[in-house]
Formats: C-alpha cells, structure tokens, sequence
C-alpha cells in the first residue's frame, strides 16, 4: 500500500496502478544498473558527475513510482556511491570528511526531487480523476435528462456510482400518502432503515449514518428538494470504505438536487400525461354517447312520427288499423322515455357531470316542468306553495327541469286521479328545501327496497310502466348541485321526496325606478 | 292543388322521417318538397319559392348552422330545426344564426303541425301593422305605450317595457337569452342572464294569471324564451 491518506477509492486505485511491490524491485534494479554504468566511466569522470547520475536515477525513479521507491532509491544511492565510488572504494569508509558533505547535499536533493516529482505526478492524476468526475455526472445528467420514468432514473444512478464512485444508491420515492417507496421495486437494501430516510424526507436534512449503525460502512441519506416540494429521498451506501461519502458530500448533494429536478419533471410529466388521457376517454366517451343518442333517437322519431301520421292518410283507414297505429305510436314514446332514462343516467355515471350552472328563479323550472307535463299531470290537481322572496339559485335548469318531471311523472303515476299534488320550496339559511308531495301509497321502505338505487321498484309497482331509475337519476342530479335528497312517507300516506339547492352567494340585481311614463303612475 | 298553398321544403337525410314529415304535412295542404343533404336543400329553397323551411340540423354534408347563416344572407322566410342532439347549445347556436322555432327528436306530428301553423300564419301577417295587441287579459297598445290588465294600467319600468314589446313582436319565436339581453340591456349585457330571469318573472307577476305556471311568458329550458298569444 502506498504511504498516502488515500484520498478516495478511485485516486488510490490509480496511483498503486503498479504492484507496490515491483517499485522496490525496480528501485533496487535501477540503482545497480547506474552502479555498473559509472563503475566503468569513473576513470574518466570526476566524482561530482558520478553523483549526477545517481540523482537522475532517482529522479526517473520518483517519476515513475511513487514516494516509498523514491526514498529507497535515494537512500541507496548515496550508500552505492559511497561503497563503489568514494575513496577508499569498497567500503563505507570515508578518507575525505568533506565527502560528508556531499552524502548529505546528495541525500537532499534526492529525497526532494523524490517528493515533488511524485508529488507533481499525484496531482495530474487527481485532475485526471476530477475530470473523469465531471465527465461521468455531465454524461449521467444528460442520461437522467432523457428518462421517461422513476426506474430508468434508479438505473442511471446504480450504474453510475457503482462504477465511478464504488456506491451503492438507493431512490426512495414519496407516494400520493406521504409513504417512502423505492423506485424500483426489487431495490430494497439491507442497509436501508427507513427511519433515517423519514428524518431526511420529513425535515428535509442529510442524515449520515456512519456512527450510530457501526455496521461497516453506513449509509447517507440526502433529500430530493425539488423546487416544489421535497420528492423523496436517495440513499448512498458504500461498498468500501465510509470515508467516500464524507470526500463527496458536495458531489452528492449536487446529485441530489439534480436527481430531484428529475423526479420533478417527470411527476409533472406523468400528471400532464394523465390529465390527457382522461380528455380523451372523456371526449370519447361522450361522443359515443352522443352518437348512441343520435342513432337510438332517430330510427325512434321515424317510428313515432310514421305511426302517428297513419290516421291523418286518406281515404281513411278502418278504426282497428288506427288503434294499432296509435298503440304503436304509444310504445315507441315509451321506449323513447326509456331510452332517455338510461342515456342520463349513463351521462350522469359516466363521470364528471359539467353543470351548465346559472342563477334564476326557482319558480322558471317549475314552470316549465309542469307546461312539460300538462298532459300527464291532466288528472291531477297541483298545489304550488313557493315562499315569498326565494333568493335566486345557481342550478342547470336542463337536469333540474329533469328531476322535477322525473318527479312530478312519478307522483302522477302512482297517485289515484283527482288527487291532490304539492310543491312546496322554503329557504332556510344555507339551502332552499324542495318537498313534492302525493297522495298515493307511499314508499316501500325496507332494506330490499332503496327506491334511490338504480333499477329498485316497488313490488306494487309491477303494472306501472318504468324501470326504475328516475330517482336514480334525480339524486345524481341533485348530488352534483351539492344538494342532498331524501324520500319518505306521510303519516297519513302519500309520498314525500324532498331535496336542497345550497344558497351561495346570488349576484345583486340593480333595482330599476324608471317607471313608464304612459302608465299610470301611482 | 291550390294556388295559395304553403310550400315546404323538408331537409333531412334521414328517408322515414321525410316521408312522415311529408304526410303530416300534406294532410294540412301543403304543397312538400324534400332535399336529402344541405346544398340540394338550399338549392330546393332558392327555387322552389318556400314559405317555410324545415331543417335537420345533423346533415352529414353541411352544418345545420352554416345552411342558416348562408339561407339568411338572401332571405327572410321562416326556419324550423329539427335536433337530434339533446345538447341545448346546438339549439342556441341554429336560433341565433337566424331559426325561428326548434322541435328535439322525437317529435309528435301535433307539435310539428302547430308550430308549422304558428310560422305560417306569422309569415302571413307579418304585414298586418295593428298597434293594439290582446292576450290574455292583457292589451297591449303600442302607440300610446299603455299596458293593461284586465282593464287596470299596469305599472311597468322601461325595461319591463322593453322587453315586453320586444317578446310580443317575436310572437311564437324562440328568442335566445344572448338576443333578449343584447336587444333590450345591450351587448354589454349579454352574460347577465339572471336580470332577464328577474325581468320575466315581473312580466309574469304583473301580466299573468297564474304566474308560476304561464301561459303566455314561456321558458323554452336552457335556450330561451317564447312569448305566446
């Protein structure tokens, strides 16, 4: 081992690329082959330059290898020369005290060529390492920039620090609850404890585990703060040594953060990604719908129409061909109500309902449900009891209008003829409550019988045409006003359904006192 | 066959309901005369000298919208829609380009019959200048401005006056609440629905006998109004 600090795993590996071994080998070898060479040229040249080579030995040496070898080689050459060179020669004698003084300069100079030269050497690696570094998180950034999901982004980083940096890493992600899940799910370390990474996640603080575990190596835990919110949290392990996440702990932070930009860019990704597949479920779902509603209604109209137009052919059919044509036109009526039940419902059910919401009157619905109804509600008497001074409503008047012909039919339907009908509207502080009110029997109410549930009839019901799904329908209109709906019976029979329109805050209406001159003033 | 005979042109592609249309129609002594797409229906209309035009509104060439706007640049004779679709902005959007009534699928042959009577008659009187209009228990003179109820004056703002003169001289036609707001507010007011709301229920309280449930001030729901003799 070299007698460095390693200053990181990497640095190390690459200075000792050699066998630390081989250095002294060499050292020892080179320094003979110099001994040899000068053993020669020393007849021929003045001691001074015998010293020479000796230095330039070590140098090439300290160039070469690291410190250890550089050491040796200077110790070994001042001991060479000394024995070989140095009269007397052959032995570590010295007859001149000033010989003396060049050991000690020739030592000097050695052992510091020694230590800057490899010195020099160290530092054009650690900038060859840092530059590999940079190139890693430039090209690691660039991949994490590509990915299209969280697992893609956990890969890129395993393979990246597994490599460069001999960490292991971990991405803890936060879900819709707030609970830390890793990106990829077969990535759950033994060395992981998820308290360390709530910390982190929950006070968004790096949290090293390196003291309190004493298992090895700990962990460190960095959060990923997003520019929003904190995202999550990933996890460095080292396989080797702790001392990695304390000699990057700027680098890591770094990747933290940019880990975290990521994952934000993708959960807005993903969001906007969802957010249009929803519009176009939704604007394929209401095309069907409509298109459903198209093909279903018109082949309906021609029925209707065709049969309804036979009485009016001259010359003038037999009255039995003529009822058949007016029950005809009575069936298919029925199925058209039918089919508008299930539409609605399926428009109601089929998501989110856009309300064409407007403020107006309570009494402008009522009105034209029962100018709807006129022909059905023939039979009945109604009784329309709105407190003075209702305050205007925010409601769609088309699915309001609908639940109060769903209503209204209803009451008729089931009611005897020549019975009273009631509508009743009175406004408390938050809502305005609605009542409708018959004289017929009653709801069936009992656990098998939840007349607001889809396609729930009563048992008595079985002569009446319907199939059950009006007040389905009304409480999914009523629901999507914020209201709420209930049924129950009088105590002296009848039914009563009654629902609430929420209040708000109705827009003022500017009083006008500019009266008509003509009219007669008051 | 009589000279003075309404003549009809039926656009719709849909063969069946022409053919009902059709038979209905001439029970009430209609000279019928039927285009299976949009442009052969405008062609019909440009030669055939209707007084009433009937229109589907899904043609599969040409928007029901579009046949308007082109059908009204040259002009004036009454159209009736016929919409499948239930969505009430398809309505608003055939009324405001210039249609004067809409029926929804299915429709009954009386309805159709009595909104074809309605538009004919009206295209025959439209000439008819009488300042004094009746209904009800209400009378109307437009010369002098007076409005009563069964004979007492009734006490009406500009506004109410308005708007009343403006539904009265629209009778049968589906006004939408965009038009109403915009003729009698003014453009600016073309998004406060809920002033025309106010506005009708005081012509209601103060003209109609029962005014939760009209007779003459109807709401046509989602789309607009229709005041009726």
């Amino acid at each position: 081992m070299s007698m460095d600090v390693p200053k990181s795993n990497l640095s190390t590996r690459l200075i000792d690329s050699g066998n630390p071994q081989a250095g002294y080998w060499w050292t020892i070898i080179g320094c003979a082959i110099t001994t040899s060479i000068a053993t020669p040229l020393s007849q021929y040249l003045d001691l001074v330059n015998i010293v020479m080579l000796f230095l330039l030995t070590v140098l090439l040496i300290a160039a070469r290898f690291s410190r250890g070898p550089a050491i040796l080689a200077a110790f070994l050459s001042v001991a060479l020369f000394d024995f070989f060179f140095v009269p007397p020669r052959f032995t570590f004698a010295v007859n001149d005290a000033q010989y003396l003084v060049t050991f000690a300069v020739m030592l000097a100079v050695a052992l510091v060529t020694g230590q800057l030269t490899t010195g020099l050497r160290r530092q054009a690696q650690l900038s060859k390492i840092k530059e590999q570094q940079t190139r890693d998180l430039y090209e690691m950034a660039t991949t994490l920039a590509g990915t299209i999901n969280t697992e893609q982004v956990a890969e890129v980083l395993q393979r990246f620090l597994l490599t460069g940096f001999n960490l292991d890493v971990v991405l803890l992600l936060a879900d819709d609850t707030e609970q830390l899940q890793p990106a990829l799910a077969s990535d759950l370390h033994p060395k992981i404890d998820s308290r360390f990474a709530l910390i982190a996640y929950e006070q968004g603080q790096v949290i090293e585990d390196s003291i309190l575990s004493g298992n090895g190596y700990g962990a460190g835990y960095f959060p990923l703060q997003a520019p929003m919110k904190i995202r999550g949290v990933i996890v460095f392990i080292p396989t080797q040594t702790l001392s990695t996440l304390h000699e990057h702990h700027a680098l890591l932070a770094t990747l933290a953060s940019l880990v975290a930009i990521v994952i934000e860019r993708l959960h807005y990704v993903a969001i906007a990604h969802n957010t249009q597949l929803e519009m176009a479920s939704e604007r394929l779902r209401s095309s069907i719908l409509s298109a459903l509603s198209h093909d279903l209604r018109t082949p309906l109209t021609a029925l209707a129409g065709l049969a309804e137009s036979i009485p009016l052919t001259s010359p003038t059919l037999p009255a039995a061909t003529i009822e058949s044509a007016v029950a005809i036109h009575e069936q298919a009526l029925r199925l058209n109500n039918l089919l508008e039940n299930l539409l609605d419902m399926a428009r109601l059910h089929a998501g989110r309902v856009t309300l064409r919401k407007e403020w107006q009157l309570l009494e402008e619905v009522i009105g034209s449900s029962i100018k709807l109804l006129e022909h059905s509600l023939q039979q009945h008497t109604l009784q329309i009891n709105l407190e003075k001074n209702l305050p205007l409503l925010e409601y769609d008047a088309v699915l309001l209008e609908r639940v109060f012909c769903n209503l209204l039919e209803n009451a008729a339907k089931y009611a005897p003829a020549n019975t009273a009908i009631t509508i009743n509207a009175a406004a408390k502080t938050d809502y305005v409550e609605i009542f409708i009110t018959d004289q017929g029997p009653g709801f069936q109410l009992d656990q098998q019988h939840e007349p607001l549930e889809m396609f729930t009839r009563g048992t008595h019901e079985s002569s009446i045409p319907g199939v059950g799904l009006g007040l389905a329908i009304c409480q999914a209109i009523i629901q999507a006003h914020h209201g709420s709906i209930s049924i129950s019976n009088q105590p002296a029979g009848g039914a009563i359904v009654s629902f609430t329109l929420p209040r708000g805050n109705p827009p003022t209406i500017e009083e006008e006192n500019d009266y008509l001159e003509g009219a007669d003033a008051k | 066959m009589t000279i003075d005979e309404p003549h009809v042109v039926v656009v719709e592609d849909e063969k069946q309901i022409r053919r009902f249309v059709r038979t209905a129609l001439e029970a009430e002594g209609c000279q019928v005369y039927e285009a299976e797409t949009g442009k052969q229906g405008l062609v019909e209309a440009g030669t055939r000298k209707p007084d009433l035009i009937i229109l589907d509104l899904g043609l599969p060439d040409l928007d029901g919208v579009d046949f308007i706007h082109d059908f009204r640049s040259w002009s004036t004779v009454p159209v009736l829609v016929l919409s499948a679709r239930s969505s009430e902005n398809d309505k608003i959007g055939a009324l405001d380009a210039g249609a004067d009534d809409y029926l929804t699928k299915p429709f009954g042959v009386g309805e159709l019959l009595a909104r074809v009577r309605v538009l004919l008659r009206r295209r025959n009187s439209a000439t008819e200048n009488t300042s004094i209009i009746q209904f009800g228990n209400n009378q109307i003179d437009l010369a002098k401005r007076i409005v009563t109820h069964n004979n007492v004056p009734v006490h009406l703002t500009q506004i109410e006056y308005r708007l009343l003169t403006l539904l009265v001289t629209n009778t049968s036609k589906v006004l939408t609440h965009r038009h109403v707001l915009r003729e009698v507010w003014g453009p600016a007011f073309v998004e406060s629905n809920h002033y025309l709301r106010i506005y009708i229920s005081h012509l209601r309280q103060k003209l109609e006998d029962n005014p939760t449930q009209p007779q003459h001030f109807l709401t046509e729901t989602g789309v607009g109004y229709r005041f009726q003799l």
